[in-house]
């Protein structure tokens, strides 16, 4: 077909301003059209360690002013291959819209179980996080309004974070949050994860200044810092609260665990 | 604030913006109606008011005084009903004091109207005036949007009217005893509220006559049947 | 009559019609309450202020002084509630001040909806106004655009229908003092669960003919929770890229001083 080959002259004129959206619409001219998405709040926080990784999130969901659940959980176990996914070994968190954050990790759980049927091994996080940015892109046009995040042990045994777009695009990082407090607890990590704008005490003088060095955190500080990230971000966000819910992954196993935040 | 997204900065002049009310103001939804009969008039009116799909209010006084003998029903915009009600009010006091006479219903309707339709492009207004005078008697005047001014045997208004013109215009009869012609308000309002959803809760009426103003109040509880007040 | 500056007003309208959005004001989204009872009224408001989803301010003042026995509890613009009570506050001083009687709360009342009328809207204040004057004991709510209705028992904000819920299931005639105030505290205290828009403290006012009490934050039931972790940082840990002394004694060649006592300016500082 002409419209695929090489040669720009051959492809016609492949597109024009008809399509493009008509501003300069006269005022009381009012477009309507079909509205799909809905921000459903919330807060995301994910932190790879040495041989863990906490995935967490709060338990909220709201739409506006209202509270439609004090616990509708955002980060799920993916995978496993029971009904309770107690032998899941990756776990996805999403925030955005709720509804597309669901369809999203149920089809990603999908895939993962039908990996683990056909290889009978469960899927890498490699290769999930690959996997997951194909779905998203695959919906280019028409998106999932879904911050993820996919958490897991990676083939080195190593805490692994990858973070997504809504459109795919993805990276793996030491620690990422998402969602609407996410401009609140992101600084707050950079400054405790990876001690950024952290110097040496008396190492240099101004520029010659050394950087904090880092270090990998164990399970209990991740786990104080999540808490904490949380708490800072309950006082100043109206759609965070009510519930924090984190998974930390091991090579045992995922572990789930509940904590109370601020209800107002 | 809010600016137009067109970079003019006045409107045409002729073009009315339609969806003033619709901003989170404050509404009547309202059944209103005022009647003339044997001794004199009648008003009634339902007590909703709403912002959106909440009720505000759900006792309000839409019957409003604004002379002895003189009341008006209000409908649409709460806040515009309120201050043209609080000017006519004013300026009836004011004409009494100087006068030394009680002002006749049809003054009262002409300062109203001279009001609504100064004003049309900034109100969204629909009264009905009401009153006794020793001149004339019970008369009812209605105003609507435009700011125009017609006097009627009887008259209804707001969004609940559309269900009762039916009613009205088979029920009504002229000269009726006062017994009857609160009964005929009252199964007016009733129907008005059933078929309604921006009018109801309770109904409120107010009797003009040669002896006064005289309130009524029927509630739901007893379907409208018991007289309070 | 003092009024607005509209001196910016072409240009920021022609700014609009470029596309540039209009600064954000603080929006107090609120829950306040009123209620009348046997010998007086009670107020009660939330001490949440919000900017978009942001929390602005966690402990602020809803309850306006207009005179001492009159209150008001303001929703919508914080900025409008508070400038539109000081004024009505003031003139209606001035007024009591010429007419030599106490100022009433239907006077107060009118004062405002026919301010807030006068500007069609744009003055985003939403009032309750409680008060008791020689007439007797009245509650009143006034709407930006000038409305206003008289009723036993009140709300107004984005928390107004879940403190309303509460009000329509538990409100009786005839409440006692202290019933009004747990009356109004448990309706706000719907609205700071159930309304993103409201949070943290109750405020509550309760006006007699004898005197006002003011029961700033009566409840607290959103204490901040304690850090587990320690944040404090090491001398040194924030890099110094230069330094320059100015002493106490050269100071005033940079800036002009006055001297101040050390209560008067103290502020809340997070720990």
């Amino acid at each position: 077909m002409a419209m695929f080959s090489q040669n720009p002259i051959m492809n016609g004129p492949s597109y024009s301003f008809n399509d493009a959206p008509k501003t300069n619409t006269p005022e009381g001219a009012r477009q309507h059209r079909f509205d799909p998405y809905t921000d459903n709040g919330g807060s995301t926080l994910a932190i790879a360690g040495a041989d863990f990784t906490i995935m967490a999130g709060d338990t909220r969901l709201t739409s506006g002013y209202s509270i439609n659940s004090r616990y509708h959980p955002k980060v799920f176990k993916i995978g496993g291959t029971t009904a309770d996914q107690k032998d899941a070994t990756l776990v996805l968190s999403v925030v955005g819209f709720s509804a597309d954050g669901e369809a999203l990790k149920e089809r990603l759980d999908t895939i993962c179980k039908m990996y683990r049927y056909r290889h009978g091994k469960p899927m890498s996080v490699k290769a999930c996080a690959q996997r997951l940015s194909t779905i998203l892109y695959q919906k280019r046009f028409f998106p999932y309004y879904a911050y993820a995040i996919l958490g897991g042990l990676d083939e080195e045994g190593k805490g692994a974070v990858y973070s997504y777009d809504p459109v795919g695009s993805y990276e793996r990082e030491q620690c990422r949050t998402g969602g609407a407090a996410a401009s609140l607890i992101m600084p707050f990590l950079d400054n405790q994860v990876n001690f950024k704008n952290q110097y040496e005490p008396g190492s240099g003088e101004g520029h010659a200044l050394e950087e904090r060095a880092r270090r990998p955190l164990t399970r209990q500080e991740v786990e104080v810092l999540v808490k904490d990230a949380f708490d800072g971000a309950v006082e100043r966000h109206i759609e965070v609260g009510d519930g924090l819910q984190m998974m930390v992954i091991t090579k045992e196993g995922i572990e789930e665990i509940l904590l109370p935040l601020k209800k107002d | 604030m809010e600016f137009g997204k067109s970079g003019f900065l006045n409107e045409d002049g002729i073009h009315v913006d339609m969806d003033r009310l619709k901003n989170g103001e404050v509404n009547l939804g309202t059944s209103i109606m005022a009647i003339t009969f044997k001794d004199g008039v009648i008003l009634g009116a339902d007590s909703r008011t709403t912002t959106g799909a909440y009720i505000a209010n759900r006792v309000t006084d839409k019957l409003t005084r604004v002379h002895d003998t003189i009341w008006c029903c209000r409908s649409g915009s709460a806040a515009d009903t309120q201050a043209v009600a609080d000017i006519v009010q004013y300026q009836l006091g004011l004409f009494s004091m100087q006068s030394g006479k009680p002002p006749t219903t049809q003054t009262a309707a002409s300062i109203f109207q001279e009001i609504c339709y100064a004003n049309k492009d900034r109100l969204s207004a629909g009264l009905i005036i009401a009153g006794w005078d020793e001149r004339h008697g019970g008369q009812v005047y209605s105003i609507p949007l435009g700011g125009s001014l017609h006097k009627q045997p009887y008259a209804i208004g707001g969004s609940g009217s559309t269900y009762i013109y039916g009613f009205c215009d088979a029920n009504w009869r002229e000269g009726m005893e006062e017994a009857d012609a609160v009964g005929f308000v009252k199964e007016a309002l009733k129907e008005a509220i059933k078929w309604d959803g921006s009018s109801g809760g309770v109904i409120r009426m107010v009797v003009l006559t040669a002896k006064g103003a005289d309130r009524h109040l029927y509630l739901p509880d007893t379907d409208y049947t018991v007289r309070h007040n | 009559m003092p009024g607005f500056d509209f001196s910016n007003y072409n240009r920021n309208a022609a700014l609009c019609a470029r596309g540039m959005s209009l600064p954000k004001a603080t929006s107090t989204g609120t829950t306040i309450v009123g209620c009348i009872f046997d010998g007086g009224v009670v107020i009660a408001a939330d001490t949440r202020a919000t900017s978009g989803p942001i929390v602005a301010d966690k402990n602020c003042e809803k309850l306006h002084y207009i005179s001492p026995n009159i209150w008001c509890a303001g929703a919508g613009t914080a900025a409008d509630t508070e400038f539109t009570t000081a004024l009505i506050s003031s003139q209606l001083e001035l007024h009591s001040l010429s007419t030599g009687r106490k100022p009433r709360v239907v006077t107060c009342m009118t004062m405002l909806k026919q301010h807030l009328f006068r500007y069609q809207g744009h003055i985003g204040a939403y009032l309750v106004v409680a008060g008791v004057d020689p007439t007797g004991t009245h509650l009143f709510t006034v709407h930006a655009h000038g409305s206003t209705d008289k009723l036993p028992y009140v709300t107004m904000g984005s928390g107004s229908l879940a403190a309303m819920s509460v009000f329509e299931s538990s409100w009786k005639s005839n409440l006692t003092q202290e019933e009004a105030i747990d009356l109004c505290s448990k309706a706000i205290l719907a609205g700071i669960f159930n309304d993103l828009g409201s949070g943290s403290n109750v405020d509550v006012a309760i006006i007699t003919p004898e005197k006002t009490t003011l029961k700033r934050n009566h409840i607290t039931p959103n204490q901040r929770v304690p850090k587990l972790g320690n944040y404090v940082f090491r001398r040194g840990t924030t890099a110094v890229l230069n330094e320059k002394v100015i002493r106490k004694e050269e100071l005033g060649n940079f800036v002009s001083i006055h001297e101040m006592t050390e209560e008067a300016d103290k502020m809340e500082v997070d720990t």
